[in-house]
C-alpha cells in the first residue's frame, strides 16, 4: 500500500466528508428539511421592516421577514415565514407588534395570551400592529417641560418654598441667641427673659415660704406655741400655698407648650431640660411643704402638685 | 524642469512595471486555465504531481496547522466572549465569533500560512530551475512545465487551502459552542438559527470563491516570480523576496476586496 497517496486520500476524504456534513447542517439550519409555515401581516406601515426582520416570540426568534410588497388597494404585506415546529406558538388571538427600539434592531414580536387557544390556519392575514417611539418622545418632552416649568416656579425668588426658607432662617437665628430655643419660640429675647425672671420669682418665693413654714413650725409646736389661736394664720398660709400652686400650675402651661413646640426641634431641648430641672426643683419644694403641713394639720383635700 | 520630467518619467516606469507584472499573471492564468481545458493535460503523470502536491503542501503540515488553529481560535474567542459580556451583549457573542472567526479571519491566516510555508518554497524551486536552465532542458525533452509543473502546484494550492481553511471554521464553529453554552446541548437550537442567519448561501459561496482565490494568489504569484528571475544565481533570493511581497498584497487586495464586496 502507498502510504504517501493513502495519507493524501484520508486527507481529501475526511475533509470532504467534514465539508458535506457541515453543509447538510446548514440545509438544516436554513429549514430544507422541514415544511414551512407562511403567515402575511397587514401595517400601516412598513417603515423599518426589511427581508430577514425576525418574529420573535417571548423573546426567541422563531421566523423571520422574506418579503414585502404592496396589494392592490395599496395595503401593505409583509410575509413572513417559520418552521412549522413553531407554528403551534401562533393563536387566533395572538397580537403581532411592530417593536423598534431606539438602539438595536426592528423584529416584530407575537404575543399569545391564550396558549390553548385555536391554532391560526396557514396563510392567515394578520393585523401588525406598529406604536412608534419616535412619536411619543415629543409628547414626552412636553410633559418633562412642563414639570421644568412648575420647578421653576417654585424655585422663583419670591416664591413661597423661598419665603418658608427664610422665615425659618429668622427662627433659627433666634435660636442661636442667649436664650436659645425659648427665644426661638417666643420671638424675642425680652419675652423669653420674662419666663426666666417668672421662674427665678417662683424660686424665692418659695424660699421664702421654707422659711415661713420653718417659723410657723416653731410658732405652733413652741413650748409657748399658740397653736389654737392660730387657725386662722394658716389658713393665711393656705391661701398662700394657693398662690405657690397657682403660679407653679402658670409655669407648667408655658412648659407644656415650650415641649409641644420643642418636639419638633430637638437640637432646643438642652434649655428646655434645664428649665425644666429647675421647675421640678420648685414643685418637690412646695410638694414637700404642703405634706408637711398636712402631717400637722390634716386637711380634707390631695395637696399633691402634678407636672406633665 | 529636469526634475519634474525625471519624476514623471519614474512614475511612468513604475505603472509600466505593475502593468507588466499583471499583464504577466494574467497570461499566465489563461495558460494555465487553458491547459487546464485541454485533455492531454488530464493524464496519470499529471495526477500524480498534483497528489504530491497536495501531501507537501496541505497533509504534511496537518497537525501543526490544526494546534495552531485550535489556540488562535480558542484565544479569539474568549476575547469576544469576555469582551462581549463585560458589555452586557453576550447574545450577540456567538454571531460575532463566527463573523471574525469563520468568515474573515481563519481563511487569512490559513493563506497567509500557507504563502509563508508553500509559497515560498515554490517560488525559490521554479526561480533555481529557471537559473539551472532545467527549464529549457525539460521543454527540450518534449516534457512541457505547465502541465507537469506549474498547473499541479496551482491546483494543489486551491484545494489546500480550500480544505484547510473548512476544517479551521468546522474547528472554529465547534470551538464557539463549547466556549459559549459548555458541554450540552441546550444552546444548539439558538446556536444553529445564528449559524443559519449569517451562512446563507451567498456568504458559503463567496467564502468558498475567496478561499479559492487565496489558494490561487499564494501559487500562481510565486510561480511567475520564479519564472521572471534573471539567470544569475544571487538574484534567486531577490526573486523569493520580490515573490512574497506580491503574494502578501495580493491576499490584502483579496481580503480588502471580499470585505468591501460582503459590507458596503
Amino acid at each position: 500500500m502507498n502510504t504517501f497517496h493513502f495519507k493524501v486520500g484520508l486527507f481529501t476524504l475526511a475533509t470532504f466528508l467534514l465539508g458535506t456534513a457541515f453543509l447538510a447542517y446548514l440545509l438544516y439550519a436554513r429549514g430544507y428539511f422541514e415544511n414551512t409555515y407562511r403567515l402575511q401581516l397587514a401595517a400601516a406601515t412598513a417603515d423599518g421592516v426589511v427581508p430577514g426582520v425576525p418574529l420573535v416570540f417571548s423573546g426567541i426568534e422563531i421566523g423571520h421577514v422574506t418579503s414585502l410588497g404592496l396589494n392592490e388597494n395599496g395595503g401593505i404585506v409583509i410575509q413572513v415565514e417559520l418552521p412549522e415546529r413553531h407554528a403551534k406558538w401562533l393563536k387566533q388571538d395572538s397580537i403581532y407588534t411592530l417593536d423598534k427600539p431606539l438602539i438595536g434592531s426592528v423584529k416584530i414580536s407575537v404575543d399569545s395570551g391564550d396558549l390553548v387557544g385555536a391554532a391560526l390556519p396557514e396563510n392567515s392575514t394578520m393585523l401588525l400592529l406598529t406604536p412608534d417611539i419616535n412619536k411619543e418622545i415629543p409628547v414626552l418632552i412636553a410633559q418633562v417641560k412642563a414639570i421644568l416649568a412648575n420647578v421653576e416656579h417654585l424655585t422663583r425668588k419670591e416664591s413661597d418654598v423661598n419665603a418658608t426658607l427664610a422665615n425659618l432662617k429668622t427662627v433659627t437665628g433666634r435660636m442661636t441667641g442667649e436664650y436659645g430655643m425659648l427665644e426661638g419660640v417666643l420671638g424675642s429675647p425680652q419675652n423669653a427673659r420674662a419666663v426666666t425672671e417668672s421662674l427665678d420669682k417662683t424660686r424665692a418665693l418659695m424660699t421664702k415660704l421654707d422659711t415661713l413654714t420653718a417659723k410657723t413650725d416653731q410658732w405652733l409646736f413652741a413650748r409657748d406655741g399658740l397653736a389654737d389661736s392660730t387657725r386662722e394664720s394658716l389658713a393665711q398660709v393656705r391661701l398662700m400655698l394657693d398662690d405657690a400652686q397657682s403660679s407653679l400650675k402658670k409655669a407648667d402651661a408655658l412648659m407644656t407648650n415650650a415641649v409641644a413646640i420643642s418636639a419638633d426641634v430637638k437640637a432646643g431641648t438642652q434649655d428646655i431640660a434645664a428649665l425644666r430641672a429647675e421647675i421640678d426643683d420648685a414643685v418637690r419644694k412646695a410638694n414637700a411643704l404642703v405634706n408637711e403641713i398636712n402631717k400637722l394639720w390634716p386637711f380634707a383635700r390631695d395637696p399633691e402638685v402634678k407636672l406633665p | 524642469m529636469n526634475f519634474l520630467a525625471a519624476s514623471i518619467e519614474s512614475l511612468g516606469a513604475k505603472i509600466v512595471r505593475v502593468l507588466t507584472v499583471g499583464y504577466g499573471l494574467l497570461a499566465f492564468l489563461t495558460e494555465a486555465l487553458s491547459a487546464l481545458l485541454d485533455r492531454n493535460t488530464w493524464n496519470r503523470a499529471t495526477f500524480n504531481v498534483v497528489v504530491k502536491q497536495v501531501y507537501f503542501t496541505a497533509v504534511q503540515i496537518l497537525p501543526v496547522f490544526l494546534t495552531y488553529v485550535l489556540v488562535i481560535s480558542w484565544l479569539m474567542i474568549t476575547i469576544i466572549l469576555t469582551t462581549a459580556r463585560d458589555f452586557g451583549l453576550g447574545q450577540f457573542a456567538s454571531e460575532m465569533t463566527i463573523r471574525v472567526l469563520v468568515l474573515e479571519l481563519l481563511p487569512f491566516l490559513t493563506a497567509l500560512y500557507i504563502a509563508l510555508r508553500s509559497g515560498s518554497a515554490i517560488n525559490t524551486e521554479i526561480a533555481l530551475m529557471r537559473v539551472n536552465n532545467e527549464l529549457d532542458a525539460l521543454a527540450h525533452c518534449k516534457v512541457p512545465p505547465m502541465p507537469f509543473e506549474f498547473l499541479p502546484r496551482l491546483i494543489s494550492g486551491v484545494i489546500s487551502v480550500v480544505a484547510l481553511a473548512s476544517l479551521a471554521c468546522l474547528i472554529a464553529v465547534m470551538l464557539g459552542y463549547l466556549a459559549i453554552y459548555g458541554l450540552n446541548t441546550s444552546g444548539f437550537e439558538y446556536y444553529t438559527r445564528t449559524i443559519s442567519k449569517i451562512l446563507d448561501f451567498k456568504i458559503m459561496a463567496g467564502l468558498f470563491f475567496k478561499c479559492a482565490l487565496f489558494g490561487l494568489a499564494v501559487t500562481l504569484i510565486p510561480i511567475t516570480a520564479g519564472l521572471e528571475t534573471p539567470k544569475k544565481l544571487f538574484m534567486v533570493p531577490v526573486s523569493v523576496l520580490r515573490g512574497m511581497m506580491k503574494v502578501f498584497f495580493a491576499i490584502m487586495v483579496i481580503e480588502v476586496v471580499s470585505l468591501a464586496l460582503k459590507y458596503i
